[in-house]
């Protein structure tokens, strides 16, 4: 009773936190000038325009998800399994693209690969005028969604690779070397975490135009932008983003659909290491490669930031003028991971263990707030929460705590999902068996269990928190910003040193609480 | 130990939760206001602070980002009706102003420091009035022999050669109605299809349209003059021309900002006072001898050297009411213009 | 002499797992170690396929010396070793044919070859019927026998098997054992069994090794073994010890 009680509480909060909003946002949609119409939509679909532009966002995130995919698939393979030099500074090092701003990382390239960019300087005008090419088309596109979005399927990769059950690869390793068993066993056995991996960098492309817009490559997310921020026209503008909801939706279904024989056992309940592969004499050559794609990739666009920010000065003012937005970003991201954490832990404990009857609605529902536009979400947020009766909530941050829930919580409900199932019923079974109740079991069998997992969800929260622009930046109460809404409320017009210097502060404010986890969770464990 | 965990990670969750403060229950009426400010933080911040220290009425802003970034100030403020949270819009140009009477959010308001500033910047019925304004502004590259009228974005001389802010946003779409209202729709349709067929790119706002200018992927570009005199005085290579400043040229379209009285906001009598600082001839000083270099609109304000007085520009001949309604006029082939 | 191990020893930390060891199998031979928990059998066995490395001394299969002092001279891949794990190790995206198959095609079997080797170690089985099966649709004591067919396929010189039948009721024990042994039989391969249960031991084994303290205790046939045991359960009565330090009480 305990049980339904809580997981069916945990899915109406979701459902009023973030289904309601959209719902009402949705149902407008359906009303121009007052009047129940489908013109939002019918223009929206007979434009051929806009099926040009769903066609250029749709090749941009299969192409970004499968470069992605193939690359951190290797590069997390790497990480995870073999014994690489200097692997925990590779993971770190990979992970910082993340952190910052997709906004930014294109202004980095832009400094770097700009017809007068560093670039440029080095090797001459007519080598800027070719970078400036690459970088203001599809590829150069391509590249910078590939660079931002990279660590997401490394960390799934590495995550999931090291619940393999280590019988399993020793079993293949009596017939065939290592490059065969991690082809052909430890890979394909994690293939749900690199599916999962794969959704989230394809929703994540498919909704973005920040990147898309300033580097002139036209998207379809464009579309509800300019509903909003040109037009004021909410209801077109959320007419413009439901394509992208349904588009996700069938994505989903192919996935349920591959994976729906796949749900593998990992690795059973003993604490065995993960078999660390030697790469031997090819050891200098993986070093060599992995290097040049951290230079690539991270080195270049932080050091951009870094020689952009190169003065006292500039952290000193960055830091006078953003010390609050700095504090405030760490304790709304903090909160706000620990509140996705929770719902995570009870919605992936409905998908995985088939808890209610709807557990596959509750699952896809969190997905399609995930791919919803952040200002759909926002506005959404307003309409309902902005009224008198429940301004204590609108009028503190709460509201900001709603939009990260509504918008972030597929993720940590995801990586719970993976947690559990690889720990088996017959531990709560046992528990209950002997008299615990559900909390107890809880508490008491469950969460140790799903320590890591919970970690590994509460830091993900906390950095898609913590560089939370779209939501933050239409509902944040006067004088609660955040760190990037300050980065970009201060963009215009202020000196370049000081926007950077902002940068590479965000980046080590976000590193430092993932040191002080990594060293909790050497502790709890 | 992992429920005392949770435990401590639910109660610094709770603490937080209380300790923050709420925008309208804890800000009675002679204690603050509340401002939402479209103006470029880094110019409008110190306006703010110094009025806060001045007056002792507490300040919390919200502040906006370039238009292309992210949805702000505007959206909150319309999507707020039933139940405003600002008392002020602090708009940055008075377009902005015109849309928020016109869907009933703004309330009028007629400050006595409203007097000194020209009837043309300033609403008849009180919903908003301008001050510090912006000039459209040609910023070009050092080395090229310089533009002198916007009519140069169809000159064969420049072809690819041009940028411009997307027409769909801010200060570049208000432009563009402007030109529509002067000329006429066949002519200035006739004008931005030259213009395309020139080969002018579009960037994402017109800070970025001053940076590509001064990195050379450009020659020039029509931004607002705060951009311009901020990359000046950045060191970068470029330099600024007000177009069409001939007798028989049309001039430059001037910009204010625009002060906002938002209907039904929590402290209006605090809103007046911040909205009688912001129009004052003293603000309209800082804001002239600030990086945004803004051009007062009271007769006998300081200036520095670079920054032109209002009375030396020849302004372009607008009614800034029939601009707000040309552009939701235009909207939709703006759109189609700029291939979205 | 198809498998000759030379005092062997093995550490983890400072626990010895196994303590000077010297062990001859003769091909054809159906070895059982026996011992309890935590005495260094399974530990013996994965030395043996290469997984880990001795510490000290030699193992050499088939006259090669495939580890010598802490260092692989031959990977397990080359080894031509089968191996039955506890937990059976079955790959559960593959179907029970690939499951077969995956070792074949390895070492480059030919198509047809494959199919044929397959089709007769299923048909032993029993499995035949199985074979597009994935193993998470089938019982405890028909992964066994996939576990076991996948171990022989490839036709190795040494089969390993760690306790492969601990988990299994008693019924299905004593009918897999017999189906271990005629297999073995039938196939004239060389068995090294790990066990910590008598009678799985008395009733596989050609020479039982007693092991305990990561040595050899004893080496002998069931009988001697068991008066062995006897003669220990009088005196000792429940202190066999083992590596581990726990108490444990010897089978009567």
């Amino acid at each position: 009773m305990a049980k339904k009680c809580t997981l069916l509480l945990i899915i109406l909060l979701l459902a009023v936190i973030g289904l309601a909003p959209v719902v009402s946002m949705f149902i407008k949609s359906f009303f121009v000038d007052g009047e129940l119409s489908f013109k939002n939509y019918q223009v929206l679909f007979q434009s051929k325009r806009q099926w040009i532009l769903l066609s250029h966002s749709l090749a941009l995130a299969c192409a970004t998800t499968f470069i992605t995919v193939l690359l951190g698939l290797a590069l997390g393979t790497v990480f995870a399994k073999t014994d690489l030099p200097f692997k925990k500074l590779f993971i770190v090092l990979f992970v910082i693209p993340l952190v910052i701003p997709s906004y930014i990382l294109a202004v980095a390239w832009f400094y770097f690969l700009g017809r007068d960019g560093i670039l440029a300087g080095l090797l001459g005008a007519n080598v800027g005028v070719v970078t400036s090419r690459f970088l203001f088309s599809f590829a150069g596109t391509l590249f910078v969604m590939v660079s931002t979005l990279l660590p997401i399927v490394i960390i799934l990769t590495i995550t999931y690779l090291q619940m393999v059950n280590p019988r399993l690869e020793e079993a293949g390793k009596l017939y065939a070397g290592w490059p065969v068993v991690l082809r052909r066993i430890s890979i394909p056995i994690v293939m749900p975490g690199v599916f999962l991996a794969g959704l989230i960098v394809f929703i994540l492309t498919l909704g973005e135009f920040g990147v898309p817009l300033s580097l002139r490559f036209e998207v379809f997310p464009i579309e509800s932008f300019i509903q909003f921020s040109a037009f004021y026209n909410f209801n077109a503008a959320t007419a413009s983003a439901i394509p992208l909801g349904l588009i996700t939706f069938i994505v989903l279904i192919v996935e349920r659909i591959f994976l729906r024989k796949k749900t593998f056992q990992f690795r059973t309940v003993e604490q065995e290491p993960t078999i660390i592969v030697p790469l031997g004499k090819t050891k200098p050559f993986f070093f060599v490669a992995v290097s040049f794609l951290a230079f690539i990739f991270v080195t270049i666009p932080i050091a951009v930031l870094l020689i952009k920010s190169f003065s006292l000065s500039a952290y000193g003012e960055a830091l006078a003028r953003g010390m609050d937005a700095i504090f405030r970003s760490l304790i709304y991201a903090s909160i706000g991971a620990t509140c996705l954490a929770a719902f995570g832990f009870f919605l992936g404990y409905v998908l995985e263990r088939k808890a209610l009857r709807f557990s596959l609605a509750a699952d896809s529902l969190a997905i399609f707030l995930f791919a919803l536009p952040s200002t759909v979400i926002g506005i959404g947020l307003i309409s309902l929460w902005n009224t008198r009766a429940t301004n204590f909530i609108y009028a503190s941050m709460a509201i900001i705590l709603f939009g990260y829930i509504a918008q972030y919580t597929a993720l940590s409900e995801r990586i719970m999902a993976a947690t559990f199932s690889q720990i088996p019923r017959s531990m709560e079974e046992c528990a209950q068996i002997v008299g615990a109740g559900w909390f107890r079991r809880l508490f008491g069998v469950l969460v140790p269990q799903a320590k890591y997992g919970i970690v590994a969800a509460w830091l993900v929260g906390f950095i898609f928190c913590l560089k939370d622009l779209g939501i933050t930046m239409i509902v944040y109460p006067p004088d609660h910003n955040t760190l990037p809404v300050h980065i970009f409320t201060l963009m215009a017009n202020s000196p370049e040193q000081v926007i950077a210097a902002l940068c590479v502060i965000m980046v080590v404010i976000t590193c430092l609480p993932l040191g002080v986890l990594t060293m909790v969770t050497k502790y709890i464990g | 130990m992992n429920k005392a965990l949770i435990i401590a990670l639910i109660a610094v969750s709770a603490i937080s939760f209380l300790g923050s403060s709420c925008r309208r229950d804890v800000l009675p009426e002679t204690k603050g206001v509340v401002v939402y400010v479209s103006e470029d933080q880094v110019f409008s911040e110190p306006v703010l602070k110094d009025f806060e220290r001045e007056t002792g009425i507490k300040v919390k802003a919200v502040y906006d980002t370039e238009e292309t970034k992210s949805t702000g100030a505007m959206n909150r403020l319309i999507a707020e009706k039933n139940n405003p949270q600002a008392d002020v819009y602090w708009a940055n140009e008075p377009i902005r102003a015109v849309v928020l009477k016109q869907k009933g959010i703004s309330t009028p308001y007629f400050s006595p420091n409203a007097e000194g500033i020209p009837s043309v910047f300033k609403d008849s019925e009180g919903y908003w009035t301008g001050f510090s304004a912006r000039a459209r502004v040609l910023v070009v590259s050092n080395e090229a022999k310089p533009p002198r009228s916007i009519l140069d974005y169809t000159n064969q001389v420049w072809r690819n050669r041009i940028v411009i802010a997307n027409p769909l946003f801010g200060t570049t779409t208000s432009w563009v109605a402007a030109l529509f209202t002067i000329w006429g729709d066949d002519k200035a349709k006739e004008f931005m299809e030259k213009m395309k067929n020139n080969g002018v790119k579009i960037s994402t706002s017109n800070g970025e349209s001053t940076l590509l200018v001064a990195n050379k992927e450009f020659t020039f570009s029509l931004v607002d003059s705060d951009d311009a005199t901020n990359a000046i005085r950045d060191g970068k290579a470029v330099r600024q021309i007000y177009p069409d400043q001939e007798q028989d040229g049309i001039g430059c379209l001037i910009l204010p900002n625009a002060a906002v009285l938002i209907k039904d906001g929590p402290n209006p009598e605090n809103g007046k006072k911040l909205i009688d600082y912001l129009l004052s001839a003293e603000t309209e000083r800082k804001l002239a001898l600030a990086d945004c270099a803004q051009i007062p609109l009271h007769k006998g304000v300081d200036t520095p050297v670079d920054v032109k007085k209002i009375e030396d520009i020849k302004t372009m001949d607008i009614d800034y009411e029939a601009v707000a309604t040309k552009l939701q006029e235009i909207q939709g082939y703006l759109k189609e213009w700029s291939g979205y | 002499m198809i498998l000759k191990i030379d005092n062997l020893y093995k550490s983890y930390n400072t626990i010895a797992a196994i303590n000077g060891m010297s062990l001859n199998v003769e091909k054809g031979e159906r070895v059982v170690i026996l011992g309890p928990s935590g005495c260094g059998k399974t530990t013996l066995l994965r030395i043996i396929a290469g997984f880990i490395q001795p510490d000290k001394g030699i193992v050499t299969v088939d006259t090669v010396t495939v580890a010598a002092n802490g260092k692989c001279l031959v990977e397990p891949e080359n080894r031509n070793i089968g191996m039955v794990f506890q937990d059976l190790a079955l790959w559960p995206h593959m179907s029970v044919y690939r499951n077969l198959e995956f070792g074949l095609k390895a070492k480059k079997t030919p198509k047809k070859e494959r199919k044929k080797r397959i089709d007769q170690i299923l048909a032993k089985m029993q499995m035949k019927q199985y074979e597009n099966s994935s193993p998470s649709d089938l019982s405890g004591g028909q992964q066994q026998r996939v576990a076991l067919a996948r171990a022989l396929v490839s036709q190795p010189k040494i089969l390993l098997m760690d306790e492969p039948l601990s988990n299994l009721d008693l019924d299905l024990n004593l009918m897999l054992r017999k189906e271990i042994l005629r297999l073995q039989q039938e196939l004239d391969i060389t068995m090294l069994y790990v066990t910590h249960d008598r009678d799985e031991a008395f009733s596989l084994a050609t020479r039982i090794i007693v092991m305990s303290h990561g040595k050899i205790q004893k080496v002998g046939n069931a009988q001697e073994v068991s008066q062995y045991l006897s003669g220990l359960s009088r005196t000792h009565k429940t202190d066999w010890k083992c590596a581990d330090d726990s108490d444990i009480i010897v089978d009567r």
